[in-house]
């Protein structure tokens, strides 16, 4: 019976590595040359909040290099996913961008002892949720919908921003210093989208190639 | 303890009862006393004046413990109000309720919670903004009868209406009715009005009075009305007596209310089994329809489909100063 099983565990392995050897991942480095915006002054809770914040709608290093902008692989669809957490803390949304999946579930909670709202919203203003959480602790699972770019608010610290991507295709989220990867892509020719909530969109056509890396550079304005 | 770990961790103690809570959490938008009036506000749409007698009283408290709830969506309102159904428990949605109540400081108004929905043909007792159209069709006579209905609030318990047949085989009646709230408390209201009905060559003057409460999830109401025609060999004498059942489907403005009417005249009997519907998300449209089956005496009279269109033109959640 084990020595069936181990059996098992290795033919999956096995043919696992297959599909990664017959797959390909992209990677790449997202800069810009705009500079990030002045702090923002705080005026509201500040023994929580702080005096100020840094405004988080472009957060790029002293070499130009992105966070949080998002690439999509147009067309390359992922199932399922896991679910989304919106923090509330110290009066900004952790993270501040991710990518969720249509139909999922995102959870928001805070870690704040001040009044927060997590309201999401469509980019045309229709609301989705909107909820409070007046003491840090409680967690609060709302659906996601349609594919969608979500805007999340608070309604009491109006600086507060943060962003859902809503989509069933493979993307994500560029990290502090300004990469990202995508893996398990099949060989072929993918358009990839760049998405930022402060710079304009772009997109690229680049080709994977079976067991390689590919690796590409954007920078947006 | 929890308040001894929270100050030796440096952090701000939490609010324990409703009006800390009021002032650490609601009154950001709400301000403190309620009015709404925020020097630097972090909301687009100004909260309602909690202090306007008009707002606070005159809806039931399962109105307001909704908007709390689910947030302005779940009462038709703005999505800047969020939900708290998940973060607070009934008990303080309900206390928070209390505490916005009392911002009326003004007494006498008569509670919401009897602002009971209304019957087709039974006199509500709870006084209204409203405009109505109330068609009424004899399909045994091709009879069609429609009135229409205007009804002003007068003061904290009064309100006067003036009735117009719109379309009514050349009948050329004028209603005009005042009514007050005499006594009321929290599940209950009893009314006295006083209408008239007006024709070239008659008047009818018809005291009635009008009540209503709740028996758990039910709505009651009943009325009577004595008509006293001026001219008795134009018109008889009668005594009229309506009384209503009726309860929601749900708590939305947008409910179905199922109900039946007991209509009696003198020694005519008659029912109405009727459905109204909430058309708006505050509520402030509604229809109902039913039908009038009589009892007895069924040679004589038919079956009459009822039914009105009402808009709650000066709703009280939109109202401003």
């Amino acid at each position: 019976m084990g020595r069936i099983l181990a059996l098992g565990i290795l033919g999956a392995l096995a043919s696992a590595q297959v599909a990664l050897a017959q797959s390909g991942s992209i990677t790449g480095t997202i800069t810009t040359a705009v500079t990030g915006q002045a702090p923002v002054r705080v005026t509201i809770d500040q023994k929580v909040c702080g005096s100020e914040l840094p405004d988080e709608a472009i957060v790029v290093d002293a070499r130009g290099r992105l966070a949080n902008a998002v690439v999509t692989v147009a067309g390359l669809k992922r199932a399922g996913g896991r679910e989304s957490m919106v923090m509330n803390e110290k009066c900004r949304f952790a993270p501040r961008v991710q990518v969720a999946r249509p139909n999922g579930s995102v959870r928001t909670s805070s870690k704040d002892p001040v009044l927060h709202t997590t309201q999401a919203q469509y980019e045309d203003g229709r609301t989705i949720f909107n909820v409070g959480l007046p003491v840090p602790g409680i967690t609060i699972t709302k659906a996601v919908g349609r594919a969608a770019t979500v805007r999340l608010h608070c309604n009491t610290h109006p600086w507060m921003r943060g962003w859902l991507v809503v989509t069933d295709e493979a993307a994500a989220v560029s990290g502090a210093d300004g990469r990202f990867t995508i893996d398990n892509v099949p060989p072929g020719t993918y358009q990839l989208r760049i998405w930022h909530e402060a710079l304009k969109s772009a997109s690229q056509t680049i080709t994977v190639v079976a067991g390689q890396h590919t690796d590409v550079k954007f920078e947006l304005r | 303890m929890a308040l001894l770990l929270a100050v030796a961790l440096g952090a701000q103690p939490q609010p324990t009862t409703i009006p800390e809570m009021w002032s650490a959490w609601c009154a950001r938008c709400h301000a403190q006393d309620g009015s709404g009036k925020i020097a630097e506000p972090t909301v687009t749409v100004e909260p309602m004046d909690f202090t306007d007698c008009r707002l606070t009283s005159a809806e039931p408290d399962a109105d307001w413990e909704r908007a709390i709830a689910k947030g302005g969506p779940g009462v038709g309102l703005s999505p800047e109000m969020p939900a708290f159904e998940d973060s607070l428990t009934p008990e303080q949605i309900s206390g928070f309720v209390r505490h916005m109540r009392g911002f009326c400081t003004d007494r006498g108004w008569p509670s919401g919670n009897t602002n009971f929905p209304r019957p087709i043909l039974t006199e509500k007792a709870f006084p209204e903004n409203e405009f109505l159209v109330l068609p009424a069709i004899s399909h045994d006579r091709n009879d069609v009868e429609i009135k229409a209905l205007y009804e002003r609030r007068v003061g904290k318990r009064s309100m006067f209406e003036i009735g117009v047949p719109v379309a009514n085989d050349g009948v050329d009646e004028l209603e005009a009715a005042v009514k007050h709230a005499l006594v009321s408390n929290d599940r209950s209201i009893v009314s006295l009005g006083f209408e008239t009905v007006l024709s070239s060559s008659l008047a009818i003057f018809e005291p009635f009075a009008s009540a209503g409460t709740m028996l758990r999830d039910w709505y009651v109401q009943g009325q009577i009305k004595v008509e006293l025609p001026t001219d008795r060999a134009r018109a008889d004498r009668a005594f009229v007596y309506n009384a209503y059942l009726g309860r929601d489907t749900s708590a939305a403005p947008t409910t179905w209310t199922i109900g039946v009417e007991i209509n009696g005249e003198n020694g005519e009997l008659a029912f109405t089994p009727q459905v109204r519907k909430g058309l708006t998300g505050t509520g402030a449209l509604a229809a109902s329809l039913g039908v009038t089956i009589p009892i007895n005496k069924r040679e004589q009279r038919g079956v009459r489909w009822v039914g009105y269109w009402l808009w709650e033109y000066l709703e009280p959640w939109r109202a401003r100063k």
